[in-house]
């Protein structure tokens, strides 16, 4: 069993009140962050390895020494914008433990030297809204946050903003222009938020377990945290599991310990007679992987070698029950959905895809698609204005080239229950593919 | 913000070693060593890039993912391929991408065959469709607005127009409807998109989505010939390419010049071309035969004028504006002044006085002059007694892209709101007419002796804010600082603007100075050929001074002047106090004019009318407000009858001289071609020595720069005596009457079938209170009147008029506020009119 670092009380009736939380020790390490100088707190969080919980795996204490040092504005902003399918644990950590989040918006606020800060959560997050506000405004009576804070000469503002419902919101430059009160469309990288972020000012911007975590960090000791999990891959980390397993929910697990014992041992794995066909290891958006893939340790560097990724933390898996062609057909319409329709690639390329797997699933489509589904992935993969389009491209990609088989029978299948001959898209697809010129739709 | 210094380094691209500037856009950077890299959002004249349809993605060495070449500036030793089999795979897909839900019926779109959507996916696409499946599908065309069509199916979404609207023009009308594939162009409820500089969408468009209403169909890419010249409705003097199809002018586009117009136009000087071919447009010579102007020849209309005016000798003023050439200016102050013996000529429309001659010295001079790219680079910019959206519209995209992008400090001084005002760090306003005082309270505020409270109070001006305009002025004393003046600042008030110009020593500042608004589009190149009662030819002395514009009305009226010659120039309707100016017209015995339009005054009191060439039309030589010599190349050939207006000036003046008797010296020969015209113009202005056609060229050039500048005949130096100014009339009970000129005033808009729709009407601008107190409600009908003149005109309420000053257009082509006075200050009455209400 994981020693439980974020979650060792989380089922402490009221720990969402100050008083609760700080009978569970909450603040200390606010305390002992605002007596350190701010380059200590800073070579804890750089000493922890922490690596960012939001998806992209960045190491935190790197990100806030990206931040010019100086008299200007700057800001720390916290992503709780938590669309990704399958992605479920800020939602409990903010509604459960709001003080943590709070806690360690102020230590990495301190460290980063930034006065104002800001919670952007998703507009769906009703609940947990109302209880940060309450969080919030128990801090400010406590002297946590305002001017000149427990008497040091940090001094800081957070103010909680609710979105409107946009996964693009989640992607940081998105969430940025959406705060400003724009469109949220993702900006063009660089500059990073680090140099220009929000109001062009300088800004940390870190998922809400990320920020978690941090109280956690100064508690133990950069280094002493990152005797946790692995070398490169060090704590601990929430992982939402969901899909064909007997206990969904939210789990804390050492970073490194094998797959299967999140999925079976934690999660109690697919019902009885059933098997694991496929598993997102980190969100909707991770390239998936088979039921071979189980026992690889759960941490960013082995998820990256299997060619998918850690991602959130959110673990989905799909039995064989299922059928991958609705996998595919689902998230595909997601993420068309949820495009902004900046850039070229994601906006036409889900759109796409979406018609194509349309066409698979009601057996109108011949194996040649798969091949020109499986080519547009390859074309809006790092095509992209920011990670959107990658995000359907690599969990579609990989379901078409690791379930070809299945996609191909599926076809067959459909189109003899649908009693169609031939399809009748052969022709321009033959000369598509053989090279005729333009032009010769159907 | 200074200009940035430009330094220049050195990368590889595609192999080849290329030497760009510091800080270039790879897109541009690769230009210098002729490898283009295809874009379709990338426009640097919209701002900062956004890398959104991701057409121009390269390889560069040592960073993993492709790059945006449109986002990603050239550094030294920078390696770059964009012919590797990975970048071409990346632009195939972009292409395929965008040909995805792009309709293909170019044989029936626009642009076709000048599209860039055709060349990219010619050049760079993959050149199969592997989409089977149907495409978006959306209601078209629509109106975007009566002059634009949207098809939305043919949108690449590539944001261009949208940020256009957002981020240059700043009418924040133009917005992106839903997300991803569904996304679309529109405005908030499906408003027309109507703005001054809306047009400019069209050529921002790199796809057939936005297409001019009035081009539409018209024309196809092989069917026409683009003619380069300059656009003289306004003095920007944007640089133009005429689209022609056989000889009539179909379409105009910007022909980009950092210098003049940024590239852009508005839409007057886009549309209007309709004008050109108007079917009211007078074509033929006009010579009056009893009641009625008839059509007549050439030698019967020239002989008529001729002998008029030899008989009116000494007796003949000039009034000249519109697109008037310098050389049509020079030809005929030269036949006034050496053939009929008079002085009274003007091109000045405000104002009751000619501006002295050492003080236009003063404010011309080389060193105090700044040019329009200085507005963009300049620390702060003043807005002084001008609207430039009205008054010299490209100016005002160019002072925004000023604030937005270099953080230029704007303030505005203006009696009427500005639609700058939003973009300004400090707005002030004072009375109409009151720039004397004003500008005397601002020199005082600047450190001069004299009550900055009193001053302030004649001029009912706020002197917090002009203590604060002074603050910002002088800031650091590192200021560079341009002072944008309309030609409305009286000539009283000038001595006191050079002297704030003086005490913020802006005169042999790079990047400050001075720039006028005139009223006509070549005001200052007509006055440097002499054109002007107090002035001749260079600004060279005069034994004596003529009459100004309103002194030539107000003589006329009174008898005292028989003949008037008027080129290009409706006075009852340019000149302000329109009443006046009829008057004078049917005293005259002889009324010679030049023009495009008859006017009622025309139609009763002109003796011959020569048909006016177009701006499209016509060769000749125009000065830009900053000094920039400009070329106007005739785009078509004369409709009709109508004649280069050099010669008739020259015949004119050949028949004229032939009744000066034998044995009087001939000064010099008549010009038998434009250039000669063109060449004799340069010689007689000393600071024109030595210019050539050749030389002005496509791109103009400042006289300014050149070393015949030496020759400018140096005004004095100052401080200068500011005087006394009067004090405005209190706003207590009595409303003061504004005026300003609307950019939709005047006869190019009303005669062009597009642009009708836009005409100024009479509308009175009031404030709230105002319109409380004297019960009047926004959109009532109301008589304005002054002394016992009277005009009706619409309430329009608006929030920032000051309480007690009202505003009123001039220049319309019915009433407004030239039938009231002539821009000198005023009161008038409001009163509701009674509407009887049907039963």
């Amino acid at each position: 069993m994981t020693e439980l670092l974020l979650f060792r009380d989380i089922d402490e009736p009221g720990l969402a009140t100050i008083d609760v939380y700080k009978r569970r020790g909450g603040y200390q390490s606010l305390e002992r962050a605002l007596r350190m100088p701010r380059e200590e707190v800073l070579q804890n969080l750089l000493d922890s390895g922490l690596r960012g919980r939001g998806g992209a795996g960045f190491a935190m204490g790197k990100k806030v020494s990206f931040l010019p040092k100086g008299a200007i504005d700057k800001y720390l902003v916290c992503n709780a914008d938590e669309s990704e399918p399958g992605t479920f644990k800020d939602r409990e950590l903010m509604q459960k433990s709001p003080h943590m989040l709070v806690e360690g918006m102020i230590i990495a606020a301190y460290a980063a030297d930034a006065n104002r800060s800001f919670i952007y959560i998703r507009g769906e997050y009703e609940q947990q809204a109302e209880i940060l506000e309450r969080a919030i405004a128990e801090a400010e009576a406590a002297g946590y946050l305002g001017e000149r804070i427990l008497g040091s000469d940090h001094s800081q503002s957070l103010v909680l903003h609710r979105g409107a419902g946009a996964y693009i919101c989640g992607e940081e430059t998105g969430l940025l222009d959406s705060l400003e009160g724009k469109r949220g469309n993702p900006r063009l990288k660089p500059p990073f938020p680090a140099n220009q972020g929000l109001y062009q000012g300088p800004t940390l911007i870190n998922n809400v377990e990320t920020l978690a975590t941090v109280p956690t960090i100064i508690k133990l000791g950069g280094s002493e945290y990152a005797k946790f999990g692995t070398e490169t891959s060090t704590g601990t980390k929430l992982v939402s599991v969901s899909g064909n397993v007997q206990r969904p929910g939210n789990y804390e697990i050492e970073l490194g310990i094998p797959s299967r014992e999140i999925i079976y041992g934690l999660a109690g794995g697919p019902e009885r007679g059933r098997d694991v066909k496929l598993w997102f290891p980190g969100g909707s958006s991770s390239p998936v992987l088979e039921k071979k893939d189980l026992d690889l340790p759960y941490d960013f560097d082995a998820m990256a070698k299997a060619g998918s990724m850690l991602g959130s933390g959110a673990i989905i898996v799909v039995d064989d029950s299922v059928r991958v062609v609705d996998v595919a057909l689902k998230l595909a319409k997601f993420y068309r959905h949820e495009s902004c329709g900046k850039c070229t690639p994601c906006r036409e390329g889900t759109n796409w895809t979406v018609k194509m797997l349309q066409r698979v699933e009601s057996g109108e489509a011949t194996p040649m698609d798969l091949d020109i589904i499986a080519s547009v992935q390859d074309q809006i993969m790092g095509n992209c204005l920011c990670v959107l389009g990658d995000a359907m491209a690599m969990p579609v990609s990989s379901m078409v080239v690791k379930f070809r088989d299945e996609f191909e029978a599926h076809i067959e299948e459909r189109r003899a229950a649908n009693g169609l001959g031939a399809p009748h898209f052969d022709a321009p697809l033959d000369a598509a593919l053989h090279g005729a010129p333009s032009g010769v739709h159907a | 913000m200074p200009r940035p210094e430009v330094r220049m380094v050195t990368f590889s691209i595609d192999g080849r070693e290329v030497e760009a500037p510091e800080g270039a856009m790879l897109v541009d950077g690769a230009k210098y060593g002729d490898v283009e890299i295809p874009v379709f959002c990338y426009e640097p004249k919209l701002g900062n890039p956004v890398g959104a349809c991701r057409m121009c993605l390269v390889e560069i060495e040592g960073i993993p993912k492709l790059q945006t070449a449109c986002s990603t500036p050239v550094k030294d030793g920078m390696v770059v391929h964009t012919q590797t089999a990975r970048v071409r795979e990346a632009q195939n897909s972009v292409v395929e991408f965008l040909l995805v839900n792009h309709p293909l019926d170019c044989p029936v779109c626009d642009k076709g065959g000048e599209c860039p959507l055709q060349d990219i996916t010619f050049g760079w696409g993959r050149g199969i469709s592997r989409m089977v499946e149907p495409k978006r599908h959306f209601k078209k065309p629509l109106e975007l607005s009566p002059l634009i069509a949207i098809d939305r199916e043919r949108c690449i979404l590539c944001y261009r127009c949208v940020r256009f609207s957002q981020e240059v023009s700043e009418d924040y009308q133009l917005i992106l409807h839903e997300r991803g594939a569904h996304s679309y162009v529109g405005t908030f409820d499906a408003h027309p998109y109507v703005a001054p500089f809306s047009g400019n969408i069209i050529e921002l468009c790199p796809v057939g989505a936005l297409t001019s209403r009035p081009y539409r169909f018209r024309a196809r890419p092989w069917d026409i010939e683009g003619a380069g010249t300059v656009c003289t409705l306004c003095p920007s003097q944007c640089n133009v390419e005429l689209t022609v199809r056989d000889e009539r002018v179909l379409r105009v586009l910007g022909r980009d010049h950092a210098g003049v117009d940024d590239g852009w136009l508005c839409d007057k000087g886009r549309f209007a071309y309709q004008s050109v071919h108007s079917e009211e447009r007078i074509v033929e010579p006009l010579v009056r035969d009893g009641d009625a102007l008839r059509p007549a020849s050439w030698e019967r209309a020239l002989s008529a004028a001729a002998s008029a005016l030899g008989k009116a000798r000494g007796s003949v003023g000039a009034v000249g504006g519109g697109t008037t050439t310098n050389e049509e200016g020079f030809l005929l102050q030269r036949l006034l002044r050496e053939q009929l013996s008079s002085g009274d000529l003007d091109v000045r429309q405000r104002g009751s006085d000619a501006v002295p001659l050492p003080l236009q010295r003063a404010l011309s001079a080389p060193a105090l002059q700044a040019t329009v790219p200085d507005l963009e680079f300049a620390h702060t910019v003043l807005v002084l007694g001008t609207e430039p959206v009205d008054e010299m519209a490209s100016l005002e995209l160019r002072i925004r892209k000023g604030v937005r992008r270099h953080g230029v400090q704007l303030a505005v001084a203006t009696p009427r709101p500005s639609a700058l005002d939003p973009a300004a760090k400090l707005w002030l306003r004072y009375a109409p007419g009151a720039e004397h005082a004003f500008l005397a309270a601002l020199e005082a505020a600047l450190g001069a002796s004299g009550d900055v409270d009193a001053l302030c109070a004649a001029a009912d001006a706020d002197p917090k804010a002009v203590r604060a305009l002074a603050e910002m002025l002088i800031e650091d004393g590192r200021g560079d600082v341009v002072i944008l003046w309309g030609e409305r600042v009286s000539a009283d008030a000038l001595p006191a603007l050079l002297n704030v110009a003086g005490r913020l020593g802006l005169s042999g500042r790079d990047g400050a100075g001075l720039l006028e608004v005139p009223s006509s589009a070549n005001a200052r190149g007509l006055r440097e050929s002499g054109f002007q009662p107090n002035a001749g030819p260079g600004l060279s002395e005069l034994p004596t001074a003529g009459r100004s514009a309103r002194e030539i009305a107000a003589a006329a009226a009174d008898g005292q002047l028989a003949a008037l010659y008027l080129l290009h120039t409706d006075p009852a309707r340019d000149l302000g106090d329109a009443p006046l100016w009829r008057r004078a017209m049917a005293r005259a015995s002889t009324v010679v004019a030049h023009a495009s339009f008859l006017t009622d005054e025309l139609r009763e009191h002109a003796t011959v009318v020569f048909p006016a060439e177009s701006y499209a039309e016509k060769e000749g030589t125009v000065t830009h407000p900053d000094g920039r010599l400009q070329r106007l190349r005739p785009g078509i050939g004369h409709p009709g009858a109508v004649r280069a207006e050099w010669s008739v000036l020259a015949e004119l003046e050949r028949r004229v001289r032939a009744g000066v008797p034998y044995g009087d010296p001939i000064p010099h020969t008549l010009p038998l071609t434009g250039p000669m015209a063109s060449v004799q113009l340069f010689e007689a202005v000393p600071f024109y020595a030595g210019l050539t056609l050749e030389e002005i060229g496509g791109r103009g050039v400042r006289w300014q720069e050149r070393a015949a500048a030496e020759a400018f005949p140096a005004g004095p130096t100052g401080p200068f005596d500011v005087g006394e100014p009067g004090a405005e009339p209190s706003p207590n009970g009595v409303l003061r009457l504004g005026t300003y000129r609307s950019i939709w005033a005047s006869p190019e808009v009303e005669v062009s079938p597009a642009l009708k729709f836009l005409s100024a009407r009479a509308q009175l601008e009031v404030s709230p209170a105002d319109a409380d107190r004297l019960g009047i409600e926004n959109g009532d009908r109301v008589t304005v009147s002054a002394d016992d003149r009277t005009v009706s005109a619409t309430v329009a309420l608006r929030g920032n008029v000051p309480a007690g000053t009202v505003f009123l257009g001039e220049g319309l082509l019915e009433g407004g506020a030239s039938e009231l006075s002539n821009g000198v200050p005023q009161t008038v009455a409001v009163e509701r009119t009674a509407v009887e209400v049907p039963a």
